[in-house]
């Protein structure tokens, strides 16, 4: 049996949890209504260039964040030092707050590109932002709440 | 172009560009060769990595691919030869084959070059971004692709600055040899993430603005401006990927190390008192 000492790592499962939670939401959007649906446009020529940036740095980090965080989860869990809920609250915290930034400020402010094009978008954007807003409350929601790290378990306490 | 007039299937350029692919290659050969018959081992995912990384920069450079005119034929050789090709040759350790293959007067030469000040100044973190970004931006969005492809000896500059901007990049982020002053691994992510959102930025900029100018139809542009944008994705993708490798190695290291110490702590001291882990 191993003895070395797992202290739980709190702050790096809320990381890695939002690292994933912003990775998810970046692929989700770019799969599903980029490439799948085609609801997203790859450039609309309406925003301004500066959203370009914006979205340059999204896409870029977007999966970036995904790489990153599955490794920190996995250097988390060799080291057993995970705390799951912790990582959960991250994830919607990521998601959400990432789904609404999106929604917001590169949909509205910039005017990038929006959901979908020729149809009301007043439902879309609700459902966008509400979903997004959901999974940031569910998120903080999680941090506040008890958690008990992988590595401390009752039965493995003697 | 004049030149498609004349019936050469082969320029000048091809022929050097074969030249090059090849003294890589034999190099590389040559270092694996001299280990392995001195009864050293070469993992061979090192020696996969550098077929790779040559095959990469042979495809970009030469015919089929290094002759087509379309503009999306340029994009995916610009993908091979200034990010693929050097990513897998920073796999390839390289630096750590020369070391190990030449004689000591050579080895302490290549450790020299390596600790010397211009090395140093030449991988700190910013300076690679603005050698990546820069040659591109200006590349791609000013008057000097159709400049370069008017002057062939332009052309293989711009070629080689690629080249080397993305083999520095690549070598920095997740080269496996060992280098003096590699950034730590925050910098090293946001230099990632600088490179590729100005990737993306510029293959954006080329779709939104048709550029570079004249290098063919706006259907031919915005296609190869998306192959720009997802191949680099995937491709700084994949140096996250290696990036990130090397750290979790790195770190399994350092976790075995501690491991082994704290049970040769245990064996000589008095077992943990029992029912109290550590709980932070």
């Amino acid at each position: 049996m191993d003895t070395t000492a797992t202290r739980p790592a709190t702050g790096r499962s809320v990381l890695a949890g939002v690292l994933i939670g912003v990775g998810v939401a970046a692929f989700l959007d770019e799969t599903v209504f980029h490439q799948l649906l085609h609801w997203h446009h790859f450039y609309d020529g309406a925003g301004l260039e500066a959203g370009l940036v914006s979205d340059g740095v999204f896409h870029a980090g977007g999966w970036l964040a995904i790489v990153v965080g599955l490794f920190l989860f996995a250097d988390l869990h060799r080291r057993r030092a995970t705390v799951p809920k912790r990582v959960w609250a991250g994830g919607f915290l990521g998601w959400g707050v990432f789904q609404v930034y999106d929604g917001l400020f590169q949909h509205k402010v910039l005017g990038l590109h929006q959901i979908r094009y020729e149809v009301d978008l007043l439902p879309y954007d609700l459902a966008w932002n509400i979903s997004g807003a959901v999974g940031a409350v569910v998120g903080i929601v999680l941090l506040l709440g008890p958690a008990r790290p992988i590595g401390v378990r009752p039965g493995d306490e003697a | 172009m004049e030149h498609g007039v004349h019936d050469a299937p082969v320029g000048p350029g091809a022929w050097v560009s074969a030249l090059l692919v090849l003294v890589v290659a034999a190099l590389y050969a040559a270092g694996v060769l001299r280990l392995r018959t001195r009864g050293d081992r070469w993992p061979t995912a090192r020696s996969a990595a550098a077929a790779g990384g040559i095959a990469a920069m042979g495809a970009a450079l030469l015919p089929p691919l290094g002759d087509r005119p379309e503009f999306v034929a340029h994009v995916v050789g610009h993908l091979l030869l200034a990010m693929v090709a050097p990513l897998l040759l920073a796999l390839a350790a390289p630096v750590t084959l020369a070391l190990r293959a030449l004689p000591i007067t050579g080895r302490r030469r290549l450790l020299a070059v390596l600790h010397s000040r211009p090395a140093r100044a030449l991988t700190w973190a910013p300076l690679v971004a603005v050698l990546e970004l820069g040659g591109m931006y200006a590349f791609y969005l000013t008057d000097l692709f159709a400049l370069a492809h008017a002057h062939p000896a332009l052309m293989a500059l711009v070629h080689l600055h690629m080249v080397l901007a993305g083999l520095l990049l690549s070598v920095v982020l997740a080269g496996r040899d060992p280098l003096p002053h590699r950034p730590g691994l925050l910098g090293s992510l946001v230099l990632l993430l600088v490179v590729a959102a100005g990737h993306d930025v510029l293959a954006k900029l080329m779709y939104a603005r048709l550029l570079p100018a004249g290098a063919g139809s706006p259907d031919q542009l915005r296609l190869g401006a998306q192959v720009m944008y997802y191949g680099g994705s995937a491709v700084e993708i994949a140096l996250a990927v290696a990036l990130m490798a090397g750290w979790y190695a790195r770190g399994g290291r350092e976790l075995r190390r501690e491991r082994a110490r704290e049970r040769g702590r245990g064996r000589i001291s008095a077992p943990a008192p029992a029912g109290s882990p550590a709980r932070g």
